[in-house]
């Protein structure tokens, strides 16, 4: 009897699904008022917006004048030097990044970043090569304006720092403390070695510029905003960073329509 | 009984991965479309934009996309400046998507995983872009309609074009007091000011 009632619910399960598919295909709203049912929120807090675009507009001119071309030279570099520097600065960041895991509540993730930062340093040759990516240790980012916001810390107002760039409140606070708290710049600040700080900084920026020159090239070519575009892309990659979610499932489904003309 | 659970679940799946997969196969149909008219060097840039454009156009919801952006503009327009600013929008997004697949069409790519979402009726099929040092990843959301696929969203690294346009066309339709009319104006210039860049 039971086994009679098991086949009629897998049955029916069958019947259900099939035409749950037979009618998805055509199935697409065309609300002419989309807008109206969307979740989005358009507006960023960004009571400072005058001096915001103000400080943009400087680091736009200090980016196109010194960031972009040092990154393209820096592309340049045959591919083993930039992998090198790229690894050396990220296995810098572990020690803090597994702080944060901790602090977050990521015991996993934070086991994991000690043994890529205790791999990559030995074996990987003061991690310039990845030696534990081969070993399924997979490189995920945290810092403290993550960790404020797994504690229920807001954004606070939008903020655009000289030479940093975009970032809020919170996020300003948070890489205030990464800077105080980073082993290497109290290291090299109690070695009398402060240069460095820096100098650490600038390769970093260099780094990261160099593997989104085509992306900000085409944002910063077709924006008829390039500020407010600027300022969307950040708060959509921190909410993702701070989410740790898959980038399809978090950013929210556009409600678009598709029409024929 | 296994053999009925294990069937019954199979049944289940199949219809769902081959939406994804039949989804794949068009997307890199028409991914390979832009890739050649870029590597293609006997034609002009202006030629290579057409082809480009006419493929976006082809395979994108511009006109959906194209009202969501608008926001609260949408309502308050005439018919006449709807159609204006679709047909200026279409233009920006083709500008928007050519740029970018630029500076990836002399880089490898591979369509790495594709799944349906059931609830939305969309497909999510991610792209890794790969260059010497690294890759990028890009998310294709797609929609089926009248037995055609349609580009909903691109996702480039968490971020949605889609929603970065809204945001960004907010903020400059704020300047015009929310007039399309006005908007448009701004929107040809800056097509204009794109396309130079791009053909260049």
């Amino acid at each position: 009897m039971n086994k009679l009632k098991l086949l009629l619910i897998y049955f029916t399960i069958i019947f259900v699904s099939f035409n749950v598919h037979a009618g998805a295909s055509d199935d697409v709203k065309t609300n002419s008022e989309d807008f109206k049912t969307s979740i989005f929120e358009d507006e960023i807090y960004d009571p400072l917006e005058g001096i915001n675009r103000a400080v943009f507009r400087f680091n736009n001119v200090a980016d196109k004048m010194i960031l972009e071309p040092a990154a393209k030279g820096y592309k340049k570099l045959p591919t083993p030097i930039q992998s090198g520097i790229g690894n050396f600065i990220k296995n810098l960041k572990l020690p803090l990044v597994a702080v944060n895991q901790l602090l977050q509540g990521q015991g996993k993730n934070a086991a994991e970043s000690t043994g890529r930062f205790l791999v990559n340093s030995t074996i990987g040759i003061f991690g310039l090569i990845d030696v534990a990516d081969d070993l399924g240790l997979d490189q995920k980012e945290e810092d403290f304006g993550q960790t404020l916001a797994t504690w229920g810390v807001g954004d606070g107002f939008y903020v655009v720092l000289p030479l940093f760039g975009p970032s809020n409140l919170r996020d300003t606070s948070g890489m205030i403390m990464t800077m105080m708290t980073d082993p290497v710049n109290a290291y090299a600040a109690n070695q009398g070695e402060a240069w460095v700080i820096p100098l650490k900084t600038a390769a970093n920026a260099v780094d990261q510029r160099s593997k989104i020159i085509d992306e900000v090239n085409a944002l910063r070519d077709n924006s008829i905003d390039y500020y407010a575009a600027v300022r969307s892309s950040y708060y959509q990659n921190r909410k993702a960073a701070i989410m740790n979610t898959n980038d399809d499932i978090l950013t929210p489904l556009p409600l678009i329509s598709i029409e024929f003309e | 009984m296994k053999f009925i659970q294990i069937l019954t679940i199979l049944l289940f799946l199949f219809p769902i991965s081959s939406k994804a997969n039949e989804a794949n196969s068009w997307l890199k149909k028409e991914i390979d479309k832009i890739i050649y008219a870029y590597q293609n060097d006997d034609l002009p840039n202006e030629n290579k934009f057409l082809m480009i454009e006419q493929t976006i156009n082809n395979n994108f919801a511009g006109t959906g996309i194209a009202k969501f952006v608008a926001g609260k503009s949408w309502n308050g327009s005439s018919k006449d400046i709807k159609l204006e600013y679709i047909k200026l929008f279409k233009r920006h997004l083709a500008l928007n998507i050519a740029s970018m697949m630029q500076g990836y069409s002399n880089q490898n790519y591979e369509l790495t995983n594709s799944s349906y979402d059931e609830k939305n009726k969309v497909t999510l099929i991610d792209m890794e872009v790969f260059s010497n040092t690294g890759s990028i990843q890009v998310t294709w959301r797609v929609k089926k309609s009248k037995e055609r696929f349609f580009v909903i969203d691109l996702l480039v690294a968490d971020i949605s074009l889609v929603v970065t346009k809204r945001s960004e066309f907010n903020s400059m339709l704020k300047t015009v007091d929310y007039d399309l009319e006005e908007f448009n104006k701004k929107l040809s210039s800056q097509n204009d000011s794109s396309y130079q860049k791009l053909i260049k």
